[in-house]
């Protein structure tokens, strides 16, 4: 046992631990993230410097993909404002019966798989169209507009607008001069995160877009895995993250500038019953079209999972299409899950206590890198795994790389649930420990593992749901013999006949009936236990 | 017998320690008297091995401790915020100490039903420490305090976030626990009445020094300077 004490720092933070238990992360990270991902940078600028990148910018097909990218973007999220904000408007200002469960509802599509979510468009017969695409981005990410707009809303006081008026304005008049300027943070922030989320679209782009329609996302994967061209997609994956680290630092810019001096009220006190024929008529059209526009292509999903005489359902046990039985993907999946769950389970774990230890540098520089797997898209993760992974064994031959890349993915979530938790405990108790006799060591599997152990289940509930869902980075890296839920409703999609149809229907019923049973698994232990620490 | 000669603590060059020189005899209970932000808090911390002094030495039996960390030093601190482990019941709270010991299980069992009778909690060995009361917390982590018989027992304003009643009632109790067990402990109050209750001697701290020791009773009749005069209410 080390006597000396640390000249600078409480004798209880020892730095080593924090060292050590920093250690696998960064090897984690290092191997899994920074490595793959420098190798795709040097794709992108090996040979002559800059010939990658001016090939692809004189390329006409990939100028039109960038361009596609950014414009169905922007509209993607002007329609996602227009079409939210009637359900926005009622739950922010109206009290009435169903409320909460319409705001649950409108959340069910965004913790939905991406390919689940294609393949209800599918279902609905709009596959080929620029239209799919919109609409399945507008369904998707509702709910960002929902919470997040609407959860501010709720919050203002509603002095501020009697008060406009009571100075002579109209509705629309105080609408316009004080809600609506007073809204605005939460509106530019909901409009950059789905912004994002449409500008790295690839699941819904890839199975909706039928080779017209492709984002720099689905562009990647072609020029990788369908023409092997991969220069050229590494420079599109190196364009692709300048354009989301653009879209983050104006998030982050908005987020700051958000400090508005306002005081906000709790939602019991500014939520009103509406009154007036008119006013009812509208809270019920709002809550009543939204409810249609979500139910209607999951209801088409489900149908067509039954169409042909439940053919679907019957061919997930029998040999059927394709080389691979249905049962056989289920099985991986579930088996990937319960693997990279495990992985990212201990990294996120461990990372999260450096996170909470330390205020010193070696935290809070390691919150940052923590992070910047969120930051880039699934895609190149799985196409960094694909370039570089040979080395120094080839992993590439072996199924732990899906699990690997589903773990690397649900790591800065789990982070996120377990950080907070392991933050809320004092210090004080912990030098409680340290002062009834335990050592550093002791403090750490007394104290810290038991209360994170909670957090650590809602995070573990995360991972599996991602897991089970993940398609970008999956998509590079799968083989037949590891192919997952969502690689082979793809598969099954891209074949003609009616029995491939129905399969990839009831596939995709049971992957949406999976991920919505951990999601709900997760909402009880969160709502329980943890939030009584 | 616990000894520190001149310790000095300085957190960004504002010394919350400037020298403090005290003495804890065996079996004696020394008040630490002081207004918030007189250092209070930070000697205990030292004392503890929590913090490192920037300058002095920290003695048990003459024998040198400032080197020991705090888990080896077999001191007992009770906090202010009492900082009982939310995912521990009462007993498991109070039995860990005794487990750090190494002693075997059902000594542990022994120890902690009899001091959780110390503090009349028996019983309450089952229950979570999240509902209890104030009082019921403070006699929680006093017993966890106490159980494994620390050689030096250290309380940090440990009826500071009760109200007045319990706080009257709780003092007596106390005193009776630490003069039972014969501990030698120090503790830190900012309220005279608390100090002169509980103590044999009361040492008065302001400004990261300690200005004068002694019955409260003898620093009333003849304070050392005008402060401590006005601090105690001398006459």
């Amino acid at each position: 046992m080390d006597r000396r004490l640390d000249r600078d720092r409480p004798a209880i933070g020892t730095r080593r631990l924090t060292l050590a238990l920093a250690a696998l992360p960064v090897a984690f990270l290092g191997y899994l993230f920074v490595y793959p991902v420098g190798r795709v940078l040097w794709l992108a600028l090996a040979g002559e410097p800059g010939t990658a990148f001016a090939r692809v910018l004189a390329d006409p097909r990939m100028r039109g993909s960038a361009w596609f990218t950014l414009w169905q973007a922007g509209l993607s999220t002007a329609l996602t404002l227009l079409a939210a904000f009637p359900l926005t408007w009622a739950v922010a200002r109206y009290r009435f019966w169903g409320r909460r469960l319409v705001r649950a509802l409108v959340t069910v599509p965004f913790v939905l798989p991406t390919v689940v979510v294609g393949t209800a468009f599918v279902a609905l017969g709009l596959d080929g169209s620029l239209a799919a695409i919109l609409a399945a981005h507008v369904f998707y990410n509702m709910a960002v507009v929902v919470r997040t707009v609407g959860g501010l809303w709720s919050r203002l006081d509603p002095d501020l607008v009697d008060s406009a008026r009571a100075l002579g304005a109209s509705p629309w008049r105080a609408f316009r001069t004080v809600t609506l300027p007073l809204l605005r943070p939460a509106i530019a922030a909901a409009s950059s995160i789905v912004f994002l989320f449409t500008f790295t679209s690839f699941g819904v782009v890839l199975i909706l877009g039928n080779l017209r329609w492709r984002t720099i996302e689905v562009e990647i994967y072609h020029q990788a895995i369908t023409f092997l061209r991969l220069p050229a997609a590494g420079a599109l994956a190196v364009l692709q993250m300048v354009g989301v680290t653009a879209i983050l630092v104006l998030y982050s810019r908005y987020q700051e500038r958000r400090a508005v001096r306002m005081r906000l009220v709790a939602e019991h006190q500014t939520l009103r019953r509406p009154t007036g024929v008119r006013l009812k008529a509208a809270v019920a059209a709002a809550v009543l079209g939204t409810t249609a526009a979500v139910m209607i292509p999951l209801g088409g999903l489900l149908a067509a999972s039954f169409a042909n005489g439940g053919a679907g359902w019957r061919f997930l046990t029998q040999p059927g299409p394709l080389a691979t039985r249905p049962v056989e993907a289920i099985g991986n999946s579930l088996a990937f899950a319960a693997v990279a769950t495990l992985m990212a389970v201990v990294v996120g774990t461990l990372s999260a206590l450096v996170v909470s230890r330390g205020s010193g540098l070696v935290s809070r520089w390691f919150d940052v890198v923590l992070m910047l797997p969120l930051g880039t898209s699934a895609v190149t993760i799985g196409f960094g795994f694909l370039v570089a992974l040979d080395r120094p064994v080839d992993l590439r031959a072996t199924w732990i790389l899906v699990p690997l890349a589903h773990a690397l993915v649900a790591v800065p979530f789990v982070v996120r649930a377990a950080a907070p938790i392991l933050r809320s405990v004092r210090p004080e108790v912990r030098e409680a420990a340290t002062m009834l006799g335990a050592s550093p060591r002791r403090v750490f599997a007394e104290i810290d593992l038991p209360i994170v152990a909670r957090a650590v289940a809602v995070g573990a509930g995360f991972a599996a749901a991602i897991s089970l869902g993940e398609f970008g980075a999956t998509s590079f890296i799968v083989r037949p013999n590891t192919i997952t839920i969502p690689t082979l409703i793809f598969r099954l999609l891209s074949r003609p006949g009616s029995v491939s149809f129905a399969a990839a229907m009831a596939m995709a019923v049971l992957l949406a009936v999976l991920t919505a049973a951990l999601i709900m698994a997760v909402d009880r232990v969160r709502a329980g236990e943890v939030g009584s620490f | 017998m616990l000894q520190t000669t001149g310790l000095v603590k300085r957190f960004d060059g504002v010394e919350a320690l400037a020298g403090v020189d005290l003495t804890v005899g065996d079996g004696e209970v020394v008040a630490v008297l002081g207004p918030s932000g007189s250092g209070k808090s930070t000697l205990l911390r030292v004392v503890a091995g929590l913090e490192r002094p920037d300058a002095g030495r920290v003695l048990w039996n003459g024998e040198d401790v400032t080197d020991v960390p705090p888990h080896l030093r077999r001191f007992g601190l009770m906090f202010q915020s009492y900082a009982l482990f939310p995912h521990l019941t009462v007993a498991g709270n109070v039995a860990f100490g005794l487990r750090m010991m190494g002693l075997s299980p059902d000594e542990v069992a022994r120890r902690t039903e009899e001091a959780l009778r110390w503090v009349d909690l028996d019983g309450f060995g089952d229950r979570p420490v999240e509902g209890l009361s104030g009082g019921e917390q403070q006699r929680v982590a006093l017993a966890r305090t106490l159980a494994p018989e620390p050689r030096l027992v250290m309380l940090d304003e440990p009826l500071g976030a009760l109200d007045r009643n319990l706080r009257e009632r709780l003092v007596v109790d106390t005193r009776r626990l630490l003069r039972e067990r014969g501990a030698t402990a120090l503790y830190v109050t900012h309220d005279h009445a608390e100090a002169d209750a509980v103590a044999d001697r009361v040492a008065i701290m302001r400004n990261g020094r300690i200005c004068q020791t002694g019955a409260l009773e003898e620093i009333r009749r003849d304070p050392a300077d005008d402060w401590v005069a006005d601090f105690v209410g001398a006459p």
